[in-house]
């Protein structure tokens, strides 16, 4: 047995003690940790999922989205959104899905049963994300093997997709891609921002060639893309775009014959060096009015605001101001469905969510009154709108309390 | 020779907890401690995101000026408001060694309530930072912060 010396025992049991106050503030921790764990929901069910999306496919079910714990997971309603079957799992593989914030998994159909996802799922490295893609032929039954829509077989970042598909199921995909940043970072060069990629194929037709289009560069990180298609069918598309040094305004393009380069369409000019996290909306009508709306915090304009172009976004109306900013209003999704236009948005008083609406029936030459749809006082996802037989629906997810939706 | 390895080793785990983790939940009361902790001092709060990649520059530019210079106090939160990706973060904070500093997070789903208890007019946007100087005065900013500006603020 050892012998220790009195004094060596004081000594000891002061660094005993002094180590056991450390321990136990470490230990707090890990509890916290846990129960914070054990709070957090654990089954698949849709209050758990931090992100929905919905959309209607054209026999006029809806159909909501969700992703857990490396799955893709849905329901259908046949009743607007009243009542949902039972959750499935999207049976493929396992593997990750990103589902925050801006980003998000996407769904849509075309006019002959066939069901289209995609998402982004993060790789081993820190912001890191392959674009991948799943079809079904079958309204549901069976999904295709994923595929990988970014053909640079690079590990960078490519995110933030959004998908439009055809009735005739052309599948038209957009996202940020990092892969000229990440190559000019691997030849010491500095870079800006991200870039805007688009593909497009048919696999309905057996056409899985997604050939990558670079689009723009310099793009915002962190803010998602909003996209239609106009009149004539050209996609029209719109994001947060990095001018000068750090000024983020929104930018747009029209993926036809005529426009070389996208144009800036607007001007709040807000000079940040980081990440807003809030994207624009677009939405294009019968006249081929482009409708926007979008969030900004610059000096020259801050807060949401509504805008419309009659020539593709080379021109916009005087922008309007949409909600209070005094009460944090953000996030606008707006839709225009032939008839209406519809601009929906969140605000918070510091205790409690609440889901704005106005409306336009006059093209967005003047708006009825907001008011509110529906509050929350727990979390509050991003609402959007869905149409369905020319009829409008916002769809609002409110994490550990339910998703919503209403007929507009 | 036994001894002084029970010594070595008591040292060793005094060392190796003491820049443990130091995570808390954000809350009102929590900032409130701070403020009174700090009062009469120029203290700094840091905000960031996993999902932000500017913030971890700033990260990284605090973990750097932290090796070279004696700072003052550095409060540290985390506005990811959910428990799924605590530990990303602890994992982070850890890689940045900026483990020692007080870290709170934003609770699960109430991010947009913890973000109205620090300041009602911030939007979210990150990184986001906060100068509060002696007299208690607090200066807001968003976006990544220089060397220049955060040195001139933080060295004692």
């Amino acid at each position: 047995m050892i012998k220790i010396p009195q004094q060596l025992t004081l000594i000891l049991s002061i660094i005993v003690l002094l180590n056991s106050t450390v321990y136990a503030q470490a230990h707090d921790h890990k509890m916290m940790m846990v129960e914070s764990k054990a709070n957090s929901c654990k089954t698949n069910d849709i209050i758990c999922a931090k992100t929905v999306t919905s959309a209607f496919a054209p026999n006029g079910d809806l159909w909501r989205v969700w992703a857990l714990n490396q799955g893709l997971y849905y329901q259908i309603s046949t009743d607007n959104g009243m009542n949902f079957s039972d959750v499935v799992r999207v049976n493929i593989a396992a593997e990750k899905i990103s589902a925050r914030n801006e980003n998000r998994p996407k769904i849509a159909f075309d006019n002959l049963g066939g069901v289209y996802l995609s998402w982004a799922m993060p790789r081993e490295k820190k912001y890191t994300a392959d674009v991948r893609f799943s079809y079904s032929a079958d309204y549901g039954k069976n999904f295709s093997k994923p595929i990988t829509i970014n053909d640079d077989n690079l590990l960078a970042g490519h995110s933030f997709n959004e998908m439009l598909v055809k009735a005739n199921g052309e599948v038209n995909l957009v996202w940020l891609d990092s892969r000229h940043s990440y190559l000019k970072r691997m030849k010491g060069e500095k870079s800006t921002g991200s870039s805007l990629y688009f593909a497009k194929a048919n696999p309905r037709n057996n056409d899985w060639k997604f050939t990558n289009k670079a689009l723009a560069q310099s793009t915002c990180v962190c803010c998602r893309i909003t996209m239609d298609f106009n009149k004539k069918d050209h996609l029209a598309i719109m994001w947060r775009h990095i001018y000068g040094d750090n000024i983020r305004d929104f930018a747009m393009v029209t993926l036809d014959e005529k426009q070389v380069k996208p144009y800036r369409v607007t001007y709040d000019h807000w000079y940040i060096n980081g990440c807003p996290h809030q994207g624009a909306s677009l939405s294009v009508d019968t006249n081929n009015r482009y409708h926007m709306v979008w969030f900004n915090q610059g000096d020259k304009g801050k807060g949401i605001f509504y805008a419309y172009s009659d020539n593709q976004g080379k021109t916009l109306s005087k922008p309007l101001s949409i909600g209070q900013l005094s009460a944090q209003a953000a996030h606008p999704y707006l839709h225009h469905n032939g008839k209406v236009l519809d601009i929906v948005w969140t605000e918070f008083d510091g205790l409690t969510h609440q889901l704005w609406h106005q409306r336009s029936t006059d093209n967005g030459e003047t708006f009825t009154l907001a008011k509110v749809l529906a509050e929350s006082n727990k979390g509050s996802d991003r609402p959007f709108i869905v149409e369905s037989k020319g009829k409008n629906y916002v769809s609002w997810h409110q994490p550990k309390q339910g998703h919503w939706v209403y007929k507009l | 020779m036994n001894i002084l390895k029970i010594l070595l080793v008591c040292f060793y785990f005094i060392s190796v907890n003491a820049s443990g983790e130091y995570f808390q939940a954000f809350s009102k009361e929590a900032l409130l401690k701070q403020q009174h902790e700090n009062k009469g001092k120029r203290w700094l709060m840091l905000l960031w995101s996993v999902d932000c990649p500017p913030c971890y520059k700033e990260l990284a530019l605090l973990r750097d000026l932290r090796k070279q210079y004696d700072l003052w106090p550095i409060i540290i939160i985390n506005t990811d408001d959910n428990d799924d990706i605590s530990e990303e973060r602890a994992q982070v904070i850890k890689q940045f060694k900026l483990d020692d500093l007080l870290n709170l997070y934003f609770v699960d789903s109430q991010g947009a309530y913890n973000r109205y208890s620090i300041d009602p007019h911030w939007h979210g946007e990150l990184p986001r930072s906060y100068f509060i100087d002696e007299q208690g005065k607090v200066m807001g900013q968003s976006g990544l912060l220089n060397k220049k500006l955060l040195l001139a603020w933080l060295k004692k």
